[in-house]
């Protein structure tokens, strides 16, 4: 193992020894010839495994998960239907030619699918000269009759990014399994994982010129500016993910990559048959959306047949006006029918005069005599698919069903046969995976992504996402979970790196990035939901102390202070109903501390900060996001039982801990913007409406001493401020000197006083409304009434001068201008609702 | 041939009980001018005025108008006022001249206004293909009837075995509960035979329309007291589409006035809304057939 095999021939002349790699037999395998010879493209991968020996698959496993992890991708992304893909380090290998003939291929089926299309929505002279059945393009649910005749005067159809699913059959030729037209899947997968095998294989990655990825999504926004409605110069283009499109939504990081907004259709807005999206900044006009949901769904007014208000309304009126461009074609999805399987080679010969290239696998359409009897003939070998009708079938797979399986499905067929095809299936190659054990031969599927520009040029991408079998012998469906590779393309030169944020921020062709309304109202609640958490964990905190040790008090008092202060928490969050269904002072605080609905349970606002955040993923760094995870995870390991105090106590304070160390990053890392203020103006108001609320209900009690101090201690400990009020007036807390120091203290980070400075600074960050004032303008006369407010304290003796009346009134009202201005946030930035249009 | 000319009232209002700040409505208001039918006037009136609206023909021919209603707004009304002329006739019904049984209809085809048969032959959302459809058409499928006899028959069996209870569905009731309590208004009659109909293949199409209705002897015809009116028509390869109406049992003639047709109710909602704002709506349709 050393001398002469550090040089490539080692492998590339010889045969590959069967401990490093063995093929299954009978399966044509894509790196091993049936000479048991390596194919020239896999040789260096062969070399440097078989130089590094077989445990370092397990490092190169385990590097590709820890740099994911450091990528932030605790989760990896979402293929769709919930299945989640690993990624196998070891990358697909094609060689310039084998690819070049894949390229054309593909260059083709593109053509011949945008010219489909084109007919399906136009002429329909496919259907009129019987190259395809009509019912199989009348009947699909993804044929939008509202679209029929879009684009108008014969412009050229958009298919937008498409994806196609190859594999290799025994005899070594391609074909392509799947197409999908409307919302391809595994474009930010692909992009991840060239990513992360880049850095664990970087020398490999070198030495094999593997060609970059980046230039074609150059082109492909290149093309997408270029369909711009034509009076915008600087088109903003804008990435529509699902409303669903939660955490480990896999077009985060396409919008990442690319510097461009993503956005859920409810960011959008139709007025005057333009498309805007709402923004902290107000409405901006939207001129390009790259779709990446169904197009049945998009516009809920024409396409989906239900009322429900998804989607974006009114948006196809403004396609039919030309007043934005959607990439691709709404109405695209018809095109996935395996229905047309069939008749694609025909159709291929008839309008372009050309042999197919990628056929699909060999498809029977039951809605013919004789291929229905056929597909019945042969159900135990068939891959049963649905054409697309208005139904829920899920392809079935002949070898694996039962007889009466079988019976019931061919029943199936025969009731309604122009629903379904047959599809024969094909005996995949497979490529080397992976395993801690060793390679394995898995079959393996590679999903291929391309274009037609507007000139319907045809642009490939030299890679794509990988799809591997789960085990020798498993069929790959989308459905399931299983392992994702890189697919490398190799050159015969090197290719320059790119970087295609900085190459779109150069070339200045695309409007910056604007924050979204739900960003941000995300990122105000993340503030708010942050800050809520924390001091429900220090209410819960003293709770926890004072039932565990006391206060020396006395048993009585104790118990009564411990009611104030509970129900003080409760009123606070306006869970009264909760407190007259649960008298028990423990189950209350079980409440607080284990239950999942109770409003104010540590729990569900923990869950809520956390959506909160993931919904404005694109704001966090890495670290921060490991401290949000981090914050709820250590919250929910087992449950809090009141045997053993220590437990929880230690889960609070490693609460306290992780939601601190977040704050402390974002004040490192965020840019001072709009979004940040909003994140900001959150914690504030919540800070000051959680402490006023609180002083309200105390001086409620109005107690002789000592209950007065014991109050006071626990107001100053739920706002940590206890060891300050300590350290500067040298007394027990007095309700005046409480008063002062929490609401009057001058450069004091917990006083509203300093609140109030620093929520007019970071409100400042926000432009003023359309038409009407500034929230800041709101804040001024605020800070009259309280200073006039803290007039009437008396200095030396902290006593109250005026009446515990009065200082009441005054928190109440200053309670009723926050709830007020958090109003006013609301309808201004977030839902634009007084927007004139 | 005499002609017969009608003017027509059309209102629909919603009153919200919050403050509505967008709204979007497609609008199928339009009386279709084929087959004999003419407007010689048609106005759509909304309030508040659309700040943008557009009017186009759709897939299956009718002319449907969007509008955008921009301004916070908790009233809306959509005012449609035609005057329709149409021949008056006593229909007859004519034979296909094929059996149901014996004749197979090319999906491809186009009918006279240049929508392909296929369109009407499958199941849709609201007329789907349901078990208890295929059960129910089985006693009027007698071998080699004429196409045309069948659908008549089957159009009197809906009449009588289906009850005529205003309120007991509404455009949401899906077609199986409609079979199971054997009642319904217009439009469920006409999507029962829908399904029935293209469940042996026949194109069947969905119709919605206005009804002249007569007061009882020596009274005065109430105000808004008609209403919208859905019947279907059957595509002959004799004489093209023929129309039935099963609420009545009878054949469309004079004193049925077309406004558009689709392959069922939901390519053909009179008017269609989605608004920005919360709270419950009322809604008010008030319609007036005259005869001039």
């Amino acid at each position: 193992m050393n001398g002469i095999s550090q040089t490539l021939t080692g492998v590339v002349s010889g045969l590959i020894p069967p401990e490093l790699y063995r093929p299954g037999p009978g399966t044509r395998d894509e790196s091993v010839n049936s000479d048991g010879t390596a194919v020239p493209a896999w040789a260096e991968i062969f070399e440097s495994y078989r130089r590094h020996g077989v445990g370092v698959l397990k490092d190169w496993r385990e590097a590709a998960l820890r740099i994911s992890r450091d990528r932030g991708l605790a989760y990896r992304p979402d293929l769709g239907g919930g299945a989640s893909w690993t990624l196998d380090p070891i990358p697909w290998v094609f060689s310039p030619e084998e690819w070049q003939q894949i390229e054309t291929g593909i260059s083709q089926k593109l053509r011949l699918s945008a010219a489909i299309l084109a007919d399906i929505y136009g002429e329909q002279s496919l259907i009129e000269r019987r190259l395809i059945p009509a019912s199989i393009i009348l009947s699909h649910r993804g044929f939008l009759r509202a679209l029929h005749n879009y684009p108008p005067g014969g412009k050229a159809i958009g298919l937008g990014m498409t994806a196609f699913d190859l594999a290799r059959g025994p005899g070594g030729r391609a074909y392509i399994l799947n197409d999908r037209f409307d919302c391809p899947y595994g474009l930010g997968v692909a992009l991840e994982n060239r990513t992360v095998v880049n850095r664990v294989l970087p020398n490999l990655f070198r030495r094999c010129q593997v060609r970059r990825i980046g230039y074609f999504f150059n082109d492909w926004f290149n093309y997408l500016a270029e369909q711009a409605p034509a009076h915008s110069d600087n088109p903003r283009i804008v990435i529509l993910d699902s409303n669903n499109g939660g955490e480990s939504s896999e077009i985060s990081f396409l919008s990442n990559y690319c510097g461009i907004t993503r956005v859920v259709p409810s960011d959008l807005t139709v007025r005057s048959a333009k498309v805007w999206l709402k923004s902290l900044s107000g409405l901006k006009p939207v001129d390009v959306i790259w779709k990446t949901t169904y197009g049945r769904d998009l516009d809920p007014l024409e396409a989906n047949r239900r009322n429900r208000a998804e989607g974006i309304t009114g948006i196809f009126e403004a396609l039919r006006e030309s007043n934005v461009a959607v990439a691709g074609h709404p109405g695209a999805e018809v095109l996935q029918s395996p229905g047309l399987f069939p008749f694609l080679a025909p159709i291929c010969r008839e309008i372009l005069g050309e042999e197919l290239i990628l056929p699909p696998a060999a498809t029977w359409w039951c809605g013919e005599k004789k291929a229905r009897q056929y597909v019945i003939e042969n159900l135990s070998k068939m891959v049963v698919k649905s054409v697309g009708h208005h139904s829920d079938f899920h392809t079935r797979y002949g070898q694996r069903l039962s007889q009466t399986e079988l019976a019931e499905l061919r029943t199936q067929i025969e009731a309604e046969p122009e629903r379904y095809v047959g599809q024969e299936e094909l005996n995949i190659s497979t490529v080397p995976t992976s395993t801690e054990a060793g390679l394995v031969p898995r079959s393996a599927v590679v999903r291929s992504f391309s274009f037609l520009d507007g000139k319907g040029e045809p642009h490939v991408m030299p890679g794509g996402l990988g799809r591997v079998s789960t085990a020798e012998g498993v069929i790959i469906s989308t459905r399931e979970s299983g392992e994702s590779k890189d697919i490398w393309v190799r050159s015969h030169q090197q290719d320059a790196p790119i970087s295609i944020a900085r190459r779109l921020e150069q070339s200045r062709v695309i409007s910056p990035e604007v924050v979204p309304s739900r960003r941000g109202e995300n990122l105000y609640w993340a503030g708010r939901y942050g800050e809520r958490t924390d001091s429900i964990s220090r209410f819960a905190n003293r709770l926890v102390v004072g039932r565990s040790s006391g206060f020396s008090y006395g048993r009585d008092l104790e118990a009564r202070h411990e009611k104030t202060l509970l129900e003080a928490l409760f009123r606070i969050f306006e869970a009264e109903l909760w407190i007259e269904k649960v008298k028990d002072p423990e189950a209350r605080l079980n409440l607080i501390l284990n239950d999942e609905n109770c409003p104010v349970g540590v729990g569900p606002n923990l869950n809520n900060f956390h959506r909160a955040c993931m919904a404005a993923r694109e704001e966090w760094s890495v670290t921060s996001i490991l401290a949000i995870e981090s914050a709820r995870d250590k919250w929910f390991e087992g449950t809090k039982d009141f045997e053993s105090p220590y437990r929880y106590e230690a889960q609070l304070e490693n609460l306290a801990l992780n939601l601190a160390a977040f704050h402390g990053l974002n004040l490192d890392s965020m840019t001072r913007d709009e979004a940040w203020g909003l994140l900001d103006a959150g914690c504030r108001i919540e800070r000051m409406s959680i402490l006023a609320g609180l002083l309200i209900y105390v001086l409620e009690v109005d107690e002789p001493e000592p209950m007065a101090t014991l109050l006071n201690e626990s107001v100053l400990f739920v706002s940590d401020s206890l060891g300050t009020y300590q350290s500067k007036f040298l007394t027990v807390p007095k309700t005046g000197l409480t008063l002062k120091l929490l609401l009057g203290e001058e450069d004091y980070p917990r006083s509203v006083r300093y609140l109030l400075e620093r929520l007019e600074i970071v409100l400042k960050k926000l432009k003023a409304p359309a038409k009407n004032p500034h929230p800041i303008e709101r804040i001024s006369p605020m800070k009259d009434e309280l200073l006039l407010f803290l007039s009437s304290i008396s200095h030396e003796t902290g006593s109250l001068a005026g009446s515990q009346q009065a200082a009441l009134s005054y928190l109440v009202s200053f309670r009723l201008q926050l709830k007020e201005l958090h109003d006013y946030i609301t309808t201004s930035y977030f839902s634009h609702a007084g927007y004139q249009g | 041939m005499s002609m017969v000319r009608y003017f027509i009232r059309h209102r629909t209002a919603y009153r919200y009980s919050g403050r509505i700040d967008l709204c979007h409505s497609l609008a199928h208001l339009r009386p279709r001018e084929d087959e004999g039918q003419e407007l010689s006037s048609h106005r759509i009136e909304v309030t508040p005025e659309p700040r943008f609206q557009r009017e186009r023909t759709d897939f299956f021919g009718n002319r449907t108008n969007y509008l955008a209603i921009q301004q916070s707004h908790d009233f809306l009304e959509v005012l449609a006022t035609t005057t329709v002329i149409k021949p008056d006739f006593a229909p007859v019904l004519r034979k296909a001249g094929v059996a149901w049984n014996k004749w197979s209809v090319l999906p491809s085809e186009k009918d006279p206004s240049g929508v392909r048969l296929g369109n009407y032959t499958l199941p849709t959302q609201a007329s789907p293909a349901l078990g208890a459809v295929t059960e129910f058409i089985k006693p009027s499928l007698v071998p080699d009837t004429d196409v045309m006899d069948l659908v008549n028959e089957l159009m009197g069996r809906v009449f009588r075995e289906f009850a005529y209870v205003p309120g007991a569905t509404d455009t949401t009731t899906p077609l199986e509960k409609v079979m199971k309590q054997r009642q319904g208004v217009c439009q469920d009659f006409a999507h029962v035979m829908i399904a029935a109909l293209r469940s042996i293949g026949i194109p069947v199409r969905y119709v919605s329309g206005y009804l002249e209705t007569l007061p009882p002897p020596g009274q005065k015809k109430l105000q808004g007291a008609d209403a919208t009116h859905a019947w279907i028509e059957v595509f002959s390869p004799s004489t093209g589409w023929v129309g039935f109406d099963p609420t009545n049992n009878q054949l469309p003639g004079s004193q049925h006035i077309k406004i558009c047709h689709g392959r069922d109710y939901f390519d053909v909602q009179p008017l269609k809304g989605i608004f920005l704002g919360t709270g419950t709506q009322e809604l008010i349709v008030q319609v007036d057939v005259e005869r001039m």
